[in-house]
């Protein structure tokens, strides 16, 4: 019994610590810690760390709630739930277009600001929700910016689109085929695939057989270098290989020189862009991690940094925070922020997208050209 | 016509690679009727023991099988003695838990050993490729295709022409007779769960050089594995190997002539004819 007692003063004496620093604020992070799209989710994860170490330098004290959605939007949402519950000042996250779209509803039904840093769906912001911030730009700037990119430097006439069948890949090739209808592009391939097949072979030779002059490709990082590789073997052969987002923009696939030179891809941050901290970010980033951090860890980094201000000047208030969100705008590396209503947006920070060009194993920013640091290189050369 | 041939063939080799898979899983089934959930999760740990006698020790891909094959095999016995054995008796769903279990544990030790990312290997033919009239064939594929069958064939003589293949046979065939004639049933169950083990090691070692490696891949291939070996017959080789190419050809063709996102869709519907029209699968059920 006295044993017992012990145990539970000793339980009671570990628990007030926490609940007597007044000045923490509460904050949940949703992402993809493990599940298929935990490599991604990893850099969310890191970005985030740092960002918390950036704010406790700044005196702000964040707890973080971190939850596992493992990819999945019926998980994301239980998550959710459960952060509204725990009294959070506001979520930052999640990671996949699928987990957000599902967990924004619930964040307007709670009353919970949740800031989305990445997931690039258009609908998550297309909905009127009043306490949904996105601070990426959403999937239609994914497409247009690289095809006004293709446009600027030749005239292509036809256009094949081979994507993953997820809300990701759809949404993001819905718009770019209005995008290129508008443009007078003809859509001679329309392919969507599930992921994690090992083979792609017979749909990249249905593409070949209809000798494209863009191929736009939509993919997370495994897919993207098997579809590259398996290009290479058939022999599909285009003026540009456009990569949209996401796994044409990882550090890894740029290793893979053999078949990721000269590709094209579009990304929400760089290293090498001319905004306050980016440079110093990739430095700590790569120091404490060991690896190269990818945009969605600038994004997650960045959204943390703008929940916890605001959140901590709001004293943990969710209708504080909201307005504090609405009202605010911040420089940092991802450039000006501003949530703002625009073209049946709300809440969305106009993101400036880059496109960049993977030149001998170097993601080059090629456009807009007061942020290239390099020419591209079109047409694509040669298979070797 | 050249689109047709290439989606053939293109489905016939990547079909060799799942019948590999699809062999080890019947084995298992036929031998100790327990359907091995973490097929897939032992095809993974392959692809890393793979991976990394090729980045550390520099050994390719394709030769290291000789190495992997043995590996595996004792991985596999060790799985069946410590933890597999105990539960033959048990209830099918406990069987299942196992092995789910188990693979959980090794795609998750994977996990805190490699990290999640994926992992390429990439080798100087990985993706080169021949072309013969048109059609385009993968190098690796098409070497780990002409290994799929010499290790078939091989696999299909012991088991038809040794006595101790015989003995397995005959454990598939009814356990308890086996046990009276004098056959050591456990001795055979720990030998066809180690053969399935570096059956599916076997395969992720042919598959790495084409395609990536991270630790959930499991998952995938414990599906089409049960896939593959339900439609060919369960416990039966020659239906595992049918039932490989088949899946891998429909996939190729459903892919082209319908749209890639559908070709599991196609995939599945050819499956649910099958059990429809001959339930026990297209070679029978538990003739090895």
């Amino acid at each position: 019994m006295i044993r017992k007692i012990a145990a539970s003063f000793l339980m009671l004496s570990l628990a007030t610590p926490a609940m007597a620093s007044a000045a923490s604020v509460k904050i949940g992070f949703i992402n993809s810690i493990t599940g298929p799209e935990a490599p991604i989710g990893e850099n969310l994860t890191n970005g985030v760390t740092l960002a918390i170490e950036e704010l406790k330098k700044k005196g702000i004290d964040v707890q973080l709630l971190k939850e596992d959605d493992t990819g999945k939007p019926q998980i994301s949402m239980s998550a959710m739930e459960k952060l509204a519950g725990q009294g959070v000042a506001g979520v930052v996250g999640p990671y996949t277009s699928a987990c957000a779209n599902a967990v924004a509803k619930l964040a307007e039904k709670y009353k919970v600001p949740l800031l989305v840093p990445a997931a690039a769906k258009e609908e998550i912001t297309r909905q009127g929700l009043k306490y949904v911030y996105r601070l990426n730009a959403p999937a239609d700037k994914y497409a247009s910016s690289l095809i006004d990119a293709a446009l600027s430097m030749g005239k292509p006439k036809s256009i094949a689109f081979i994507y993953e069948n997820t809300d990701f890949g759809t949404s993001t090739v819905k718009t770019a085929k209005e995008y290129v209808a508008k443009k007078g592009i003809k859509i001679v391939a329309d392919e969507s695939y599930s992921k994690g097949s090992p083979d792609y072979r017979s749909t990249l030779t249905k593409i070949k057989a209809q000798n494209p002059e863009l191929v736009f490709m939509v993919s997370y990082v495994a897919d993207a270098i098997l579809l590259m590789r398996q290009s290479r073997e058939i022999g599909l052969q285009p003026q540009a290989f456009l990569g949209g987002g996401a796994g044409f923009t990882t550090v890894q696939f740029a290793k893979e020189t053999a078949i990721s030179n000269n590709v094209f891809s579009t990304t929400q941050w760089t290293d090498d862009v001319s905004w306050p901290g980016a440079k110093e970010f990739f430095n700590r980033y790569k120091s404490k991690f060991g690896k190269e951090p990818t945009y969605h860890a600038a994004c997650a980094y960045q959204a943390m940094l703008i929940m916890g201000e605001t959140a901590a000047k709001g004293g943990g208030d969710r209708e504080k925070t909201k307005a504090a969100l609405k009202s605010g705008s911040w420089k940092g590396i991802m450039g000006d922020v501003k949530f703002e209503d625009y073209e049946g947006f709300t809440n969305q920070n106009k993101h400036q997208m880059l496109v960049m060009q993977i030149q001998n194993g170097q993601f080059e920013t090629v456009f807009p050209t007061n942020f290239a640091s390099k020419k591209p290189v079109y047409p694509f050369p040669k298979w070797k | 016509m050249t689109v047709f041939l290439q989606s053939l063939i293109s489905g016939i080799l990547i079909g060799g690679v799942y019948a590999l898979i699809g062999i080890g899983l019947t084995i298992i089934f036929g031998v100790m009727r327990v359907i091995n959930f973490a097929h897939g999760d032992l095809l993974m740990v392959g692809m890393y023991l793979t991976y990394n006698l090729f980045t550390i020790l520099g050994i390719d891909p394709f030769a290291s099988i000789a190495i992997t094959i043995p590996l595996m095999f004792l991985f596999g016995a060790f799985l069946q003695k410590i933890f597999i054995n105990r539960m033959l008796g048990a209830l099918p769903q406990n069987q299942i838990l196992l092995t789910i279990g188990l693979g959980l544990i090794m795609s998750n030790t994977m996990m805190l050993a490699y990290t999640s990312d994926y992992k390429i290997l990439t080798t100087e033919y990985s993706s080169s490729s021949i072309t013969l009239a048109g059609i385009s064939i993968s190098t690796p594929l098409a070497i780990s295709f002409l290994i799929t069958a010499a290790i078939t064939a091989a696999l299909y003589w012991f088991l038809m022409k040794t006595d101790t293949g015989q003995a397995i046979r005959a454990t598939a065939q009814d356990r308890e007779a086996a046990q009276l004639m004098g056959i050591n049933v456990r001795w055979m169950s720990i030998l066809a769960f180690g053969l399935g083990a570096s059956l599916a090691g076997t395969a992720g070692a042919l598959i790495s050089p084409t395609y990536y490696i991270f630790p959930q891949i499991g998952g995938t291939f414990t599906l089409k594995a049960f896939v593959i070996t339900v439609l060919g017959g369960m416990g039966s080789i020659i239906g595992a190997t049918l039932g490989g190419i088949i899946i891998g050809i429909a996939e190729s063709f459903g892919a082209v002539y319908i749209s890639s996102g559908w070709k599991d869709v196609v995939v599945f519907v050819l499956f649910l004819l099958v059990l429809l029209f001959k339930p026990a699968g297209l070679m029978g059920k538990s003739r090895m």
